[in-house]
């Protein structure tokens, strides 16, 4: 909301700057988003005079002017507008000038003659978005006086942010009060005018039937008008304020709604027939709205009608075919209270916003229904002559102008700021318009009926608050347990020290990136207004993101990606919500960039599966890798699920080529991912002996069948190896040249260890007889050696 | 020439010859093939001592130590060669080994932790260690406990200002992603609320939370840090302090802060919190737009509504809470100009950020 300083002066002498009472409305409460200064922002540019104007020697398209400021000597001046002639008066940007958009006014040369300034148009002077030419001011303006203070420039136009909490602040007069209570200023509210209203003037019948939305409802009829402009003051406040000049009576309207917070309607009266009613709309009946729109209304909806249609939804728009236009002469004046969750339902149904809605869903003070009223008739009759008639009220006035009281403990709200409440403060509050009594420790309120937001203790403590200045308040730490259990997790910290690049990708994809990954559509949790169809489902993988980092990345010259996401995926299952915690990888193209010491390398699947091992070795976990052809989005033959005794906590594998194609990642892409919410906990490591006595390492080699899994003869080995088997490991794995098609050579490296003496070559033996026996009847493996 | 005479000879220029060839030997080795060719079994000097057998017996001790000398000498001359060979060779050892130590080191790959990560970890260190316990809640959340239950009825304006991303076909209650962590609030309260003493509570809860709104300076996800303390006689003062720490702490020096009344209905009364501007020092810059004031947080006592709807008497108890915007403060703290780095990924930013 943009109000101008001046406006707000008519209800208080303040006297201080702008920046000054800007910092006192933020120490309020009231946000100044910012602070223009239309005056200032043109000083140094005068009214001038132009005395003589001949053509510029050197240049075609200028001008010679000698320009009368009221000084000594005229100013030489050369311009290239041609809207004006001698004695024409025009704003002068004298040398100095610092103008609107920037430019700085210094004595220069153009083409060769000197010019002491620039003649201004209303673009230049901050005005008006174009112009065509310079600005001719009126003959009577005065020579050498600042344009700035002849046109009567606002000094300071505030650009406020006013709480929803704090509607009565949507007014000059409104925030006028809180400033001035603060200030400590008298109140110069001015006086309402007593009016002649036209007793045998009928208002027409006009009846509520919608009570609870619609508890207060004013209404007259003022005929004869001759529509008008609004006076030039007038339409200048509302366009520092940021209102649109419309028609005299709409301009009216709008001035009394920012002076005094009460939005008001006028219809032409003349466009109703029959009765008039403020009512609940029926399902799907038609409003044809002012601003071009036309709505089905839903039932409930509040409208005002008469007999054949529906003439405004209440509190927010008027229609179109009631408007009142230049041609009007008689209208319906509305002033009216309604329910501000009516008002706020209905209006983000249709997406509607007006000023009138914005006050009315805040609540508006229903003191000031009448007194609108009044004020607002006052000034159309003085404007546009007619005659009014009586109003007509519907709704009980007395009940809503009855104060809220209640009775709160001056020591809880002490407690509840940290800070004493002493008793001079009340009497800032009281300007604002409480009513307080304090007693034996306790305060009596009334609250003003512009404060709807004030209804127990602790929005009394908010009051004090603002009136000690949160500055006052001082900083203390409260008492805070000392100990607290420490759950962090570093899941994504001990990927990250693994070489992994941490990213963070939105959670919501689209919805053919999910069923890259997941099937099952009906587990998807869709969003019903999403940014885009790129970001409308929330994901139930993180490859996604994962892929489209890498393809992000690959195209700005990255050889290749290693990352780690953590993040939840979501999921619906049988009318639930789930959330999982999930940790995830991507490896493709190089791992390293090429060095002199070592050629680059690309990622492969046994660096990924590497990757997830270490990171589970880091919790004490080790896992089998037990392959997985059924991966939705993963290659078969390159995925496997990852176990830790019989939990399945993910997968590593291979993405499909196609698909990997798909984000233009033209390299293996390896992925892994593992759901941290069912990872079996750390264990705590436990103290063990170390052995006493030297290790044997013995190794054999045999022929395997090349489908034989390495895991399978890993296991296959410690049963005949029995308890001196410390370790093993493949430490050689070959199918080239020399060995038989369909066949593969794979090295054992068996450690052997005996607690209590030094192995024997005996019992060494003994030991890989065994294997190679198993590996044989096991296998059919062959030994090589 | 007596036999002796011309052996006496014989020896002198055996000598001679030796020591000239031992000075010119190149290496040791070349050194050890000289010392078996004068002195070892097979010899020169051995071959000249067979010699000594034809001399009459008389003269044979005289030859003899002739004989010895020279075999001192020569291992002497020996020695000494091999001493100044053996410092030459281990100076052309050391030469020859000479790296290039300006050559890049054998690197493992390294990787980086997210800025807004780091910001996340940070923060919730800081409250951590002053004893708030840490807590999550979900992102799909109902209305009840991202609005109702935090005092925003349904035809509240805060909703609007909210921009709420809703699930589609929701069976009951209308679901949607959280607007806000202070959800977490509530289903925190009323868990510790079933356990024995649960008041005094200090609870940090980070997470992820969504908003409807996506230009160059917001995000439709961001991350936010709730902080809330209830207890008996917990005031305004409390936050401020509670507040003090955190910024000086985040931020690493001393700032000031400046409260300012807002309106959030879960709170009453409500404050906006700026920092000193970090950048110019509260002397007014582009980043603060000259008012010299960063806007960081939200924060205010908890509404007593708030506490009601979880069944604490608000007439006992009292609290104070805060959200924090992780991505604004990483901002601030890392001079990091546009929000969208954080969401785009570029792995060239993350490594220059990462820790």
């Amino acid at each position: 909301m943009k109000l101008s300083y001046s406006w707000i002066q008519e209800y208080a002498d303040f006297k201080v700057s702008a920046t000054q009472l800007s910092d006192d409305l933020v120490r309020l409460g009231h946000e100044v988003e910012s602070v223009d200064l239309p005056r200032e922002a043109v000083k140094g540019v005068r009214v001038g005079q132009i005395l003589s104007m001949i053509p510029h020697p050197n240049a075609d398209k200028l001008k010679l002017l000698s320009i009368d400021i009221n000084e000594a000597e005229p100013l030489a001046i050369v311009c290239g507008a041609n809207n004006m002639g001698e004695g024409d008066k025009i704003p002068v940007a004298t040398v100095g000038t610092l103008l609107p958009h920037g430019l700085k006014i210094k004595k220069g040369k153009i083409r060769g003659e000197v010019s002491f300034g620039m003649c201004c148009s209303e673009e230049e002077l901050g005005l008006a978005e174009e112009a065509l030419g310079l600005l001719i001011l009126p003959p009577d303006a005065p020579v050498g006086a600042e344009v700035g203070e002849y046109l009567q420039l606002e000094e300071a136009v505030f650009d406020l942010s006013i709480t929803p909490n704090r509607g009565d602040c949507m007014s000059a007069r409104g925030l006028a009060r809180d400033l001035a209570a603060d200030a400590g200023l008298s109140w110069l509210e001015p006086e309402l005018k007593s009016l002649d209203e036209d007793a045998n003037m009928a208002v027409g019948s006009i009846a509520c039937e919608a009570e609870d939305d619609c508890p207060l409802y004013m209404a007259r009829r003022i005929e004869g008008l001759q529509v008008d402009e609004a006076p030039s003051w007038m339409k200048q406040r509302l366009l520092a304020a940021g209102q649109r000049s419309v028609n005299g009576v709409v301009d009216v309207l709008n001035y009394i709604m920012l002076d005094m917070g009460q939005p008001m309607h006028a219809f032409d009266a003349d466009t109703f027939k029959g009765d008039v009613c403020v009512r609940g709309a029926k399902e799907g009946e038609d409003f044809a709205a002012l601003d071009g729109r036309v709505l089905k209304l839903h039932a409930g909806d509040l409208v005002i009608a008469d007999a054949g249609k529906v003439a405004a939804l209440a509190g927010i728009m008027g229609s179109e075919a009631t408007a009142v236009s230049e041609e009007t002469t008689n209208i319906l004046l509305e002033s009216a209270y309604f329910r501000p969750a009516s008002i706020s339902t209905t209006r983000r149904q249709y997406g509607m916003v007006s000023e009138a809605s914005m006050r009315f869903e805040r609540a508006v003070d229903p003191a000031m229904v009448a007194v609108a009223m009044q004020r607002a008739t006052t000034l159309l009759l003085a404007c546009f002559g007619g005659s009014a008639s009586v109003v007509k009220v519907l709704g009980d006035v007395d009940v809503w102008l009855k104060p809220r009281e209640f009775t709160c403990d001056i020591a809880r709200l002490e407690s509840r700021l940290g800070v004493a409440i002493p008793a001079p403060l009340d009497d800032v509050l009281r300007r604002m318009g409480f009513d307080l009594a304090r007693n034996e420790g306790q305060l009596h309120v009334s609250v003003p009926t512009h404060r709807p937001d004030v209804s127990m203790a602790e929005d009394m403590s908010e009051e004090y608050a603002r009136v000690i200045g949160f500055d006052a308040i001082p900083a203390e730490l409260p008492e805070l347990p000392t100990i607290q259990p420490m759950q962090k997790d570093t899941s994504v910290q001990d990927a990250v020290r693994q070489g992994f690049v941490q990213i963070i990708s939105y959670a919501f994809i689209s919805r053919q990136e999910q069923r890259l990954f997941s099937s099952q559509d009906e587990q998807d949790i869709v969003l019903e207004n999403p940014i885009s169809d790129a970001m409308c489902v929330m994901r139930r993988s993180l490859f996604p993101g994962l892929l489209n980092t890498a393809k992000y990345n690959l195209n700005r010259q990255q050889a290749g990606v290693s990352l780690v996401e953590q993040g939840r995926i979501y999921s619906k299952r049988e009318r639930c919500y789930h959330e999982d915690n999930i940790l995830a990888w991507l490896m493709t193209g190089e791992l390293l960039t090429p060095h002199w010491y070592a050629p680059s390398r690309d990622a492969d699947f046994y660096d990924m599966k590497g990757a997830v091992e270490t990171w589970l070795s880091a919790r004490g976990l080790v896992a089998r890798f037990i392959t997985d052809d059924d991966v939705m989005g993963l290659q078969a033959g390159q995925t496997a699920k990852v176990l830790v005794g019989k939990t399945v906590l993910g997968h590593v594998g291979k993405v499909d080529g196609d698909l990997a194609a798909s984000f233009d990642l033209d390299k293996a892409v390896f992925v892994a991912s593992l759901n941290l919410d069912i990872l079996p906990k750390a264990k705590t490591a436990k103290f063990v002996a170390l052995a006493e006595f030297p290790a044997v390492e013995r190794d054999l080699v045999f022929l395997f069948d090349h489908k034989t899994h390495a895991d399978d003869v890993l296991q296959a080995v410690r049963k005949p190896a029995g308890s001196l088997l410390m370790g093993v490991y493949i430490f050689d794995r070959y199918d080239g040249q020399g060995v038989p098609e369909d066949q593969v050579s794979l090295g054992l490296r068996m450690s052997l260890q005996h607690p209590k003496r030094t192995l024997t070559q005996e019992d060494s033996d003994q030991v890989m007889q065994a294997v190679i026996e198993t590996m044989q009847a096991r296998f059919g493996a062959v030994l090589r050696g | 020439m007596s036999k002796l005479g011309a052996l006496k000879v014989e020896l002198h220029t055996l000598q001679e010859k030796a020591l000239a060839e031992f000075s010119k030997a190149e290496n040791l080795n070349a050194l050890q093939v000289l010392r078996v060719a004068y002195l070892g079994k097979k010899g020169a000097l051995t071959d000249v001592l067979k010699g000594v057998g034809k001399l009459p017996a008389a003269e044979r001790p005289v030859i003899g130590k002739e004989v010895n000398a020279v075999k001192t000498a020569l291992a002497e001359a020996l020695r000494a060669c091999e001493g100044k060979l053996s410092v030459l060779e281990r100076q052309r050892r050391i030469e020859s080994e000479r790296l290039d130590v300006s050559l890049s080191g054998r690197q493992s790959a390294r990787g980086s932790l997210h800025p807004v990560q780091q910001g996340l970890d940070e923060i919730t260190a800081i409250f951590s260690q002053m004893g708030f316990e840490i807590a999550q809640g979900p992102e799909v959340e109902d209305e009840f406990h991202n609005f109702d239950a935090l005092n925003i009825p349904p035809e509240h304006p805060a909703r609007a200002m909210h921009d709420t991303f809703f699930v589609k076909d929701t069976d009951d209650a209308a679901m949607l992603l959280r607007t806000h962590t202070s959800p977490v609030q509530i289903r925190t309260m009323k868990r510790l609320l079933e356990e024995e003493h649960a008041l005094p509570l200090a609870v940090v809860a980070p997470g992820r939370v969504y908003r409807c709104d996506y230009d160059v300076t917001h995000s439709p996800m961001f991350h936010q840090v709730e902080v809330f303390k209830v207890g008996e006689d917990i005031s305004l003062a409390h936050l401020k302090g509670v507040l003090q720490h955190f910024l000086s702490a985040y931020f690493e020096k001393d700032v000031s802060l400046r409260l300012r009344p807002h309106y959030f209905p879960f709170t009453e009364p409500s404050a906006e919190v700026d920092v000193a501007c970090v950048f110019c020092v509260g002397k007014g810059c582009r980043i603060c737009k000259g008012s010299g004031w960063l806007e960081v947080l939200g924060s205010g006592m908890v509404h007593p509504n708030v506490l009601k709807s979880v069944g604490i008497d608000s007439t006992v108890y009292s609290g104070f809470a805060f959200g924090l915007g992780v991505e604004r403060l990483v901002m601030l703290k890392h001079s990091i100009p546009d929000l969208r780095l954080f969401f785009e990924n570029d792995v060239r930013f993350l490594r220059r950020m990462g820790a």
